[in-house]
């Protein structure tokens, strides 16, 4: 398996050295909404003396900058890639070889991150200077944040399957994409930092996977949250994550069953 | 127990699918109900390959071929029936079994676009876990069959049709299947391009006596390339047997073709003898009954004498052959 990950990590590659510029351009439009809401949230806690809850103007930056830096390490575009391929028949080829088409997918992934990390971490020092960002994190969180992080990518890879395999049913999962997106955009910590959230809606994102993808290890990251905590969140993580490779591995055999190989 | 590479029997597929008549009432009505309707696209086949054959799988558009390879291939799952490719329940979809069957269709891609085939070639190596020595064997022989020299090194996106359809059998071979669905293989590509594939399929065979089943709407890939032919229309089985014998079986006349030396005007007095099917010049083309064929043949040339140049008696053309099974009701033919 790992000489087969190195054959498509190549090959991926040739093909993402193809579009540097667009690659680049993808990056920069992921950069602009938490920037948005980073200059609106400074804003906010500039008209009410610096401060909004426990986040001051160099917090916001910091909590920022982290979610940024999450957001690249672990979304993924599975949903509307996975729809592309089952309406234009391109997910056939890949069912009929001996390798399960999902590790397309992660290497797809893992070299997206990898040809935009530069260029984005350049972006984001810029960031941090500019907002004089402030982080309290230690190197207990340091080193929490590493499975945080790869348990809300492998979160972000399995449910955004899960919802990729309703294709299977519907041939377009655009809408239910859609409509995850708005619970990502509002549960996941980046309208605002899951504590900023108002009460109930808080108590939703503890609750819902949402916040697990982006908002905890982007707290962890910055040290907004103590050792203790950040331990339960991860814990949390990883039931979201068996409950997702667990719903991937029932949906996806019943969606073969279903696929009907349209356009194939 | 069976020694065939693919036994099929009863195998079904029934699509369910939505419908609606034209206009805004009924558009707008389909918001709130939807009629389904089934849809049999294959309504219970039954047939054997055995090993080593190339056999032609002929039907019109929609009469289930595709559907039936896609269910041979493992990308659908039937709604009734049984199959068996190389001992292998296809719709499992085995890493075992998919690593000793191709399916090739005509009109899709499965290389990745922006890189050099050579480069795909070493993803499927590692997918399909090739050993070195036999990968570099494989791709060796493919590149001399087909002559990709030039083209495995090119990305794939400025390879011209013809070429890219080269490379995608090389890369739907690479593995060494001994099952092959070959899906219009030849589909778009200009005449010396469909000989070359056509060539390169017979020589496949030969050489590595892969079981292949293939449909094309060219029937010179089926002259050229099948011994036998299995016939499907609307998802049921027609004819099953040597295509040399379909004409035979399915168009009970012969063509007789007759070459006159004194042109047209004496061709006028030959409707006795059969139907006439076109004149020109002196060159006559009558439809008749196979039983009275040779008779009739005899006669002709009695009758005609010295005014006869050239006298020729076949079978129809096998598109003719082909044409008059799908528009026609037939049962099933076995042979």
């Amino acid at each position: 398996m790992i000489r087969t990950y190195r054959a498509l990590l190549v090959a991926s590659l040739q093909s993402a050295a193809q579009y540097r510029v667009q690659s680049v351009l993808w990056m920069l439009l992921e950069i602009i909404r938490p920037v948005i809401f980073l200059a609106a949230w400074v804003a906010v806690a500039n008209s009410q003396g610096g401060q909004v809850g426990a986040y001051d103007v160099r917090d916001f930056a910091g909590y920022y900058i982290s979610l940024t830096l999450v957001l690249q390490l672990v979304f993924s575009w599975n949903a509307y890639d996975f729809e592309y391929e089952v309406r234009m028949g391109r997910l056939s080829p890949k069912l009929l070889r001996p390798l399960h088409p999902i590790h397309y997918a992660v290497v797809e992934n893992l070299v997206w991150k990898a040809t935009t990390f530069i260029p984005l971490a350049i972006c984001l020092a810029v960031v941090v200077v500019t907002f004089d960002a402030r982080f309290r994190t230690t190197p207990a969180h340091l080193a929490l944040f590493v499975p945080s992080v790869l348990l809300g990518a492998a979160l972000s890879f399995f449910s955004g399957w899960v919802l990729a395999t309703t294709a299977f049913w519907t041939t377009r999962v655009h809408a239910v994409s859609t409509l995850w997106d708005r619970g990502v955009f509002i549960f996941a910590g980046l309208i605002a930092p899951l504590a900023l959230l108002p009460g109930p809606l808080q108590t939703l994102s503890l609750v819902l996977p949402f916040g697990y993808m982006l908002g905890v290890p982007a707290e962890i990251l910055r040290g907004g949250v103590n050792v203790p905590t950040a331990l339960l969140l991860i814990g949390g993580q990883a039931f979201w994550v068996v409950v997702f490779y667990f719903a991937l591995q029932r949906v996806w055999r019943a969606g073969v069953r279903q696929y009907s190989a349209v356009g194939a | 127990m069976s020694d065939a590479v693919v036994d099929v029997r009863e195998l079904r597929k029934t699509f369910r699918v939505t419908e609606r008549e034209e206009g805004l009432a009924a558009t707008l009505r389909s918001f709130v109900r939807r009629h389904r309707k089934d849809v049999n696209a294959v309504a219970g086949i039954t047939f054997r390959i055995d090993p080593g054959e190339v056999v032609g799988f002929l039907g019109p558009n929609g009469a289930g071929k595709t559907t039936t390879l896609k269910m041979l291939s493992g990308l659908l799952h039937p709604t009734e029936g049984e199959a068996s490719v190389l001992g292998y329940v296809p719709w499992k979809r085995e890493n075992a079994y998919l690593q000793r069957m191709t399916l090739l269709m005509g009109n899709r891609s499965q290389l990745v676009w922006d890189i050099p085939a050579a480069d795909s070639f070493r993803v499927l190596q590692e997918i399909y876990r090739i050993p070195d020595g036999q990968f570099r064997a494989s791709v060796s022989e493919l590149t001399e069959l087909l002559e990709l020299q030039e083209l495995v090194h090119k990305p794939v996106r400025n390879l011209s049709l013809g070429e890219r359809m080269k490379v995608e059998f090389a890369a739907g071979l690479v593995h060494s299947p001994s099952v092959a669905f070959l899906d219009e293989p030849t589909i778009g590509l200009d005449v010396s391009m469909q000989v070359r594939i056509r060539r390169f399929v017979a020589e496949y065979n030969r050489r590595t006596g892969a079981t292949i089943l293939l449909t094309s709407h060219y029937m010179d890939d089926v002259v050229a390339l099948c011994k036998r032919v299995v016939v499907i229309h609307r998802g049921r089985l027609l004819y099953d047997g040597p295509l040399a014998d379909l004409a035979e079986r399915m168009a009970p006349y012969k063509i007789i073709t007759a070459t006159l030396h004194d042109g047209a005007a004496s061709s006028a007095d030959l409707d006795t003898y059969g139907t006439v099917v076109s004149r020109d010049e002196g060159r006559v083309i009558l439809r008749v009954d196979r039983n009275v064929a040779p008779e009739r043949t005899a006669r002709l040339v009695n009758d005609l004498g010295d005014r006869l140049a050239d006298i020729s008696v076949e079978d129809p053309p096998i598109e003719e052959v082909i044409d008059r099974v799908f528009t026609s009701e037939q049962t099933t033919v076995s042979a």
